[in-house]
């Protein structure tokens, strides 16, 4: 922001804004957020072209497929890839997908193990671990690991996170590489993640599985240019996770614990009053320049 | 007089913000080793008591004693970093040094058990580690085999140590060139197949563009799509404009300079966009910790 005309006599209220403290600004934006969550203000969501091509893209696969979901984020993303996760996983078990997880960051077999126990077996009590779901766990090595995995899992995990083998568990017994899935989900928070899911595992067998993202608004600039070619569905950021739950709500509704399914729907009434308020700032931070240049001018 | 004096006042003001680092209040390094201290001190002693009621609790209640303590630490620690919007002090200081201590650490024990464990140490002795460290480690298929090959990255590992030696750095110059080398090998064809040849054959699709449906009585229609028809024109411009921006073997005169300049307003909507996507993401994170302010900690609903 500006600072007032030296000398000037009797500076306006737009040019008094200018040297305002930033903390009355920091101060705003907590309220913005704070008084919609405390107010639990919601609005309607309508979703867009990538959510529904996400949704649909889920949908397109017949039931009682093979869908792995990459966990590829830690909890410092979680509130923008959480909601996402738990809707894509409820959408899955609804369908009647048997759902591999696994992780391409360390943290991200927690963030997979919390979303098997608060949504697959809140919702799904009845599947069963070997058959209808399996968690793989986290593997390092990055990007090598979607390489490998998309030439040959068994060299890659030879065991589950409880360390059986994978010949022992049906869903996964006959898994030899990612062309076996048919759709792959990545929930990505950076790299290793969805940019290498496209790169490593798309590039290897274009036709063989569909691949879908979800990601934090800081990475959607990058995976942007492969959308709709190369990935076939993709969710934006918390707006993205907003409006996927709306398509997974309508069609598949949960009769408990709701809120599951409905995380990003509720950061999203903080996200429009903060915008507006970032907005309004925007706005009287130029008008304030303009003034501030007019008056310096006159003088 | 006032009026003279007030930016004065606010250009100080301003400057104190403008730059944190530069101004923070001075903080006597023992003072801050004795808050320290005592933050770790009372952790423990709450740790400890923690689980001390937990042994003789049923697991429910020693798991929400746990959980209550979690969340404290959580709270105490949001509130620590938000403290320093209003002004830097030791407060700060101490979360600000418990999270880089505790994130360094947790990368260090993370890259030792996830990696070399498993994929090193597994392998050069698996019985060993598999005794002592990791029950669950998976049997060699080869076990000869796979110790042999594990010296490689051994050796490696202790060739790239060799850079703090005292004598011999050059050492550290031939696995840092394998590494390199390997990377970039691995990624050249990644990124040749996913990002040049298949980002090209993207924007090699028609400019007027038609959309099929099925009418009420079932005939196929096709019709003009006039939006799918923009994008494939602004997709076409932007991508060329945008070349001719990074163009400089032909001066940025005439048209070519026009073009440019159309490609400086498509890279400052991208920027823009991509800044937006950004501010989204740093609101979510806010809103998540007062959701846990207010709802895990304070129990407001």
């Amino acid at each position: 922001m500006t600072t007032p005309q030296r000398g000037s006599s009797n500076p306006g209220l737009l040019e008094r804004l200018g040297s305002l403290d930033r903390r009355w600004i920091f101060l705003s934006m907590g309220l913005s957020i704070a008084l919609p969550i405390l107010l639990q203000l919601r609005f309607p969501e309508v979703p867009g072209p990538m959510a529904r091509a996400t949704f649909d893209a889920i949908e397109a696969v017949p039931e009682g497929s093979r869908v792995l979901i990459s966990f590829d984020y830690d909890p410092a993303s979680a509130a923008e890839l959480q909601p996402m996760a738990n809707a894509m996983v409820h959408h899955c078990a609804s369908k009647g997908h048997r759902i591999v997880f696994m992780a391409l960051w360390p943290l991200g077999k927690q963030m997979a193990d919390q979303t098997i126990d608060q949504v697959l077996l809140n919702f799904h009590p009845d599947l069963e671990y070997g058959t209808d779901y399996v968690q793989l766990g986290y593997q390092a090595g990055n990007e090598g690991v979607v390489k490998l995995m998309a030439t040959n899992i068994p060299e890659q995990y030879k065991t589950d996170t409880s360390g059986t083998k994978l010949a022992d568990l049906p869903l996964v017994g006959d898994l030899r590489n990612t062309s076996d899935f048919k759709l792959v989900a990545s929930l990505s928070a950076g790299n290793p993640g969805a940019k290498e899911w496209v790169q490593y595992a798309d590039s290897a067998d274009k036709e063989a599985f569909t691949l879908v993202s979800g990601s934090t608004g800081v990475q959607v600039s990058q995976l942007l240019p492969y959308y709709p070619a190369q990935l076939e569905g993709m969710l934006v950021a918390v707006k993205g996770a907003a409006e996927y739950e709306m398509l997974v709500e309508e069609k598949y509704p949960v009769s408990k614990d709701a809120e599951r399914i409905g995380q990003g729907r509720v950061r999203m009434g903080p996200q429009l009053v903060a915008h507006m308020l970032m907005i309004g700032l925007i706005v009287l931070g130029n008008l304030a320049m303009i003034s501030g240049r007019a008056r310096g001018g006159a003088q | 007089m006032n009026q003279t004096n007030r930016p004065d006042r606010s250009d100080r003001r301003d400057e104190s913000n403008q730059d944190p680092a530069s101004t923070r209040t001075p903080v006597k390094s023992y003072r801050l080793l004795w808050i320290s201290l005592a933050v770790l001190g009372f952790s423990l002693v709450a740790l400890r008591t923690a689980a001390a009621q937990g042994e003789g609790a049923s697991p429910e209640a020693a798991r929400d004693l746990w959980t209550t303590l979690g969340i404290w630490c959580a709270a105490f620690m949001t509130l620590g970093i938000f403290s320093f919007l209003y002004k830097d002090n030791p407060f700060y200081k101490v979360c600000e040094s418990i999270l880089i201590g505790v994130s360094a650490a947790y990368w260090m024990v993370n890259g030792f058990w996830s990696t070399l464990v498993p994929n090193l140490f597994g392998k050069l002795a698996p019985g060993f580690v598999q005794s002592v460290a990791m029950p669950d480690l998976p049997t060699p298929d080869s076990p000869t085999l796979e110790m042999s090959l594990a010296f490689v990255p051994l050796i490696l590992g202790f060739m790239l140590l060799w850079r703090l030696a005292p004598k011999g750095g050059w050492i550290a110059v031939w696995p840092v060139a394998f590494i390199i080398g390997t990377t970039a090998g691995m990624r050249l064809v990644a990124s040749i197949e996913a990002d040049l040849m298949s980002q090209a054959a993207a924007t090699m699709k028609p400019l007027v563009m038609f959309s099929d449906s099925v009418d009420e009585a079932g005939n196929a229609v096709r019709a003009f799509d006039f939006w799918a028809t923009m994008g494939s024109i602004v997709g076409v411009v932007g991508v060329l404009s945008v070349l001719t921006y990074f163009f400089f073997s032909v001066e940025h005169k005439g048209v070519v300079g026009k073009t440019a300049r159309l490609g400086i307003w498509f890279l400052m909507i991208t920027f823009g966009s991509a800044f937006g996507l950004t501010v989204m993401g740093r609101v979510t994170l806010l809103s998540q910790r007062f959701e846990f302010l207010f709802q895990d900690w304070l129990g407001i609903r």
